[in-house]
């Protein structure tokens, strides 16, 4: 679609590196995703919006192999996912993260993102102590300013923290395409803030980042290139300012009464 | 778990340790009957088993309830070649005679070589359990049904060995053992050494596991206990991570076997169905099965009480059986070493972290704002 820019963004690179096409996930007879295309460049930060049910979601679970697609395909870096393992998805470069942050309560923060960060390496390595923390992983900690709860009980976290947590998971594990799923979900305005900027720091450095929200002010803020999703298909692309005029997208989250919810955040 | 990494280095476990070994290799023998050391020899066998439980079960979340099919399995192994060794060349093992077997049946001839049989005592469990665990585990086959799966192959093991009286021994299985490598079974002298030899393979065992469980493998294991569908997008396949556990939990309970039927004698049927293999459990269950010091205590503790509150009521075990494993799962969930560790907790600061709350705090809903 359009190629016009925000001012606070770098000019859009152009190397394709993710391709879906006509993609559909049906649960019964209930499409959840109908018919999608997107195309993901390097580099590039796109926010995935809709309403509830839209299929934001269930279009990050079949790019990770948790769900199966009824037809359609997924190329990332020209290797086809769809039928890919989920944790063949990751190897393959591809890390995400999910809405309830789920992270391993019984470790320790540290040993959350050490474990992560441990999974290319060969079994006799993995069978040894860890000794200390590594610098990749106090790095990815620090980043997510974690790293003085590194020998905390992940599970005596804030919720907030938790997010963080999981974003610190897969960022330590350096993927090409990094996915999240409401990343400011129940966050306090001053932790989006912080995830906002974390967001954009990840991109600069190189990793394309695709971010389903919900939160309008949030993508005001920090989108680059928007997809919005309704019913399962793409009822526009563009950016931020441009989808925003848009009489249908307006339309879809002020029109209907049970999109309540997004509908005062985008009049918020 | 939580203990041992709570504490400062490893410092403390040294001196546990330590202590550990010198009640074993010094007090016990010293103060104990041959007799007693003698049960303890076999309750040091059990030990072994809830190791390889504690650690697939208390650090993986598989309840393997049919460890019976994995101790059976090595000590047949161990049975037959110390059946064949006795027999001497060309001769047949003496229940085969009864049974009217007259020529060595294929099966049996490797294990003539005692570099055959007793790696196979190992070996042989941890391939059927790969087998078994490659296809379970793919399958994505877990929790109760896992469980249930794992019963029924003790239970079908144990119709096999009946149904193949020439074979196995049936019913009776092997028994009748004279010696074991040049030990004499009947010299209490020699059971002691038999003694020995079992109390320093489980502290070795006991050493190897526990460094594996506080390995980077050792919290994936936890990792994939917990949220096995979380360890996927890490990237790891949560079946292999969880096979590799249950293999080697198979490969103690064949270790465990072949130790026990030069100690006891005899390894029958009787000794690896079904209900053999829950009490397996129940004894990681009643020690704790997230700490391995007290999944092997439990085993010891246990049998010990079991042997002795036999000899004073001879039928009224089981009812206390029953009785210590429901009181196990309404007030000590964690079982004995977690009771242990909680006073230590309440005796000390209290901590932030219990075992509970964390659960709690999963529960979290994740979006309260919007």
């Amino acid at each position: 679609m359009s190629e016009s820019q925000t001012p606070h963004v770098r000019p859009e690179p152009l190397v394709v590196q993710l391709v879906i096409r006509k993609l559909v996930v049906a649960f019964e007879a209930f499409h959840a995703v109908d018919g999608v295309d997107v195309t993901l460049c390097e580099q590039e930060v796109r926010f995935v919006i809709g309403p509830n049910g839209a299929g934001k979601t269930t279009l990050i679970d079949a790019i990770t192999g948790m769900v199966r697609p009824r037809s359609g395909s997924i190329e990332f870096e020209g290797k086809e996912l769809v039928g890919e393992t989920e944790h063949g998805v990751v190897r393959a470069g591809i890390g995400r993260t999910f809405q309830a942050a789920s992270v391993f309560d019984e470790l320790s923060v540290v040993e959350n993102v050490d474990i992560a960060a441990s999974f290319r390496l060969p079994f006799r390595s993995l069978i040894r102590r860890r000794k200390g923390m590594s610098d990749s992983v106090a790095e990815a900690l620090e980043s997510v300013r974690l790293l003085d709860h590194a020998e905390a009980a992940a599970g005596s976290l804030s919720h907030g923290q938790k997010q963080w947590l999981e974003i610190a998971m897969v960022l330590v594990q350096q993927p090409r395409l990094l996915l999240l799923d409401e990343p400011v979900a129940g966050m306090t305005e001053k932790e989006r803030l912080r995830t906002g900027e974390l967001i954009t720091a990840i991109a600069e450095q190189g990793t394309t980042v695709m971010v389903v929200e919900h939160d309008m002010d949030f993508v005001r803020r920090f989108a680059h290139k928007v997809t919005v999703l309704h019913e399962g298909k793409v009822l526009t692309e563009g950016a931020v300012a441009e989808v925003q005029q848009d009489e249908t997208v307006r339309e879809v989250y002020l029109g209907r009464p049970r999109d309540a919810r997004g509908a005062a955040e985008v009049v918020a | 778990m939580t203990l041992s990494s709570r504490l400062p280095s490893g410092s403390a476990f040294l001196v546990r340790f330590a202590l550990m070994a010198v009640t074993l290799l010094l007090i016990a023998p010293a103060v104990l009957s041959d007799f007693r050391l003698s049960l303890l020899a076999k309750f040091l066998c059990f030990a072994i088993v809830a190791l390889g439980i504690g650690l697939a079960w208390g650090q993986g979340g598989m309840l393997v309830l049919g460890q019976g099919l994995f101790f059976g399995l090595g000590g047949y192994c161990m049975g037959m070649h110390m059946k064949l060794a006795e027999a001497g060349s060309g001769q047949l093992p003496d229940f085969m005679t009864w049974s009217g077997v007259e020529k060595l049946p294929a099966l049996w001839e490797p294990f003539r070589s005692a570099w055959f049989a007793v790696p196979a005592a190992i070996v042989v469990p941890m391939i059927i359990a790969a087998i078994l665990g490659t296809a379970v585990f793919r399958q994505r086959i877990r929790g109760a049904y896992f469980a249930i799966l794992s019963q029924a192959l003790a239970g079908a093991f144990v119709i096999v060995l009946i149904g193949n009286q020439g074979l196995t021994g049936g019913t009776n299985g092997l028994t009748n053992f004279q010696e074991f490598f040049g030990l004499s079974l009947g010299d209490a002298h020699d059971e002691q050494i038999l003694y020995y030899i079992v109390a320093v393979i489980l502290l070795l065992v006991f050493l190897a596991t526990r460094s594996l469980v506080n390995s980077r493998y050792g919290r994936l294991l936890i990792a994939v206990r917990d949220h096995e569908d979380r360890v996927r997008f890490l990237g790891y396949d949560p079946s292999r991570v969880k096979l590799i556990a249950y293999v080697l939990a198979a490969g103690m309970a064949g270790l465990a076997g072949a130790l026990f039927v030069p100690v006891v004698g005899i390894i029958s049927p009787a000794l690896l169905g079904i209900v053999p293999s829950i009490e397996m459990v129940i004894w990681v269950a009643l020690g704790g099965r997230t700490a391995l010091a007290w999944a092997a205590t439990g085993a010891v503790a246990v049998n010990w009480a079991k042997t002795s509150i036999s000899e004073q009521f001879p039928s009224s075990w089981l009812y206390l059986q029953g009785l210590l494993f429901v009181i196990v799962i309404l007030f000590l969930p964690d079982g004995l070493g977690g009771g242990v560790a909680h006073l230590k907790r309440l005796a000390g600061r209290i901590s932030l972290r219990g075992s509970r709350p964390v659960g709690a705090a999963a529960a979290t809903p994740s979006e309260e704002a919007g």
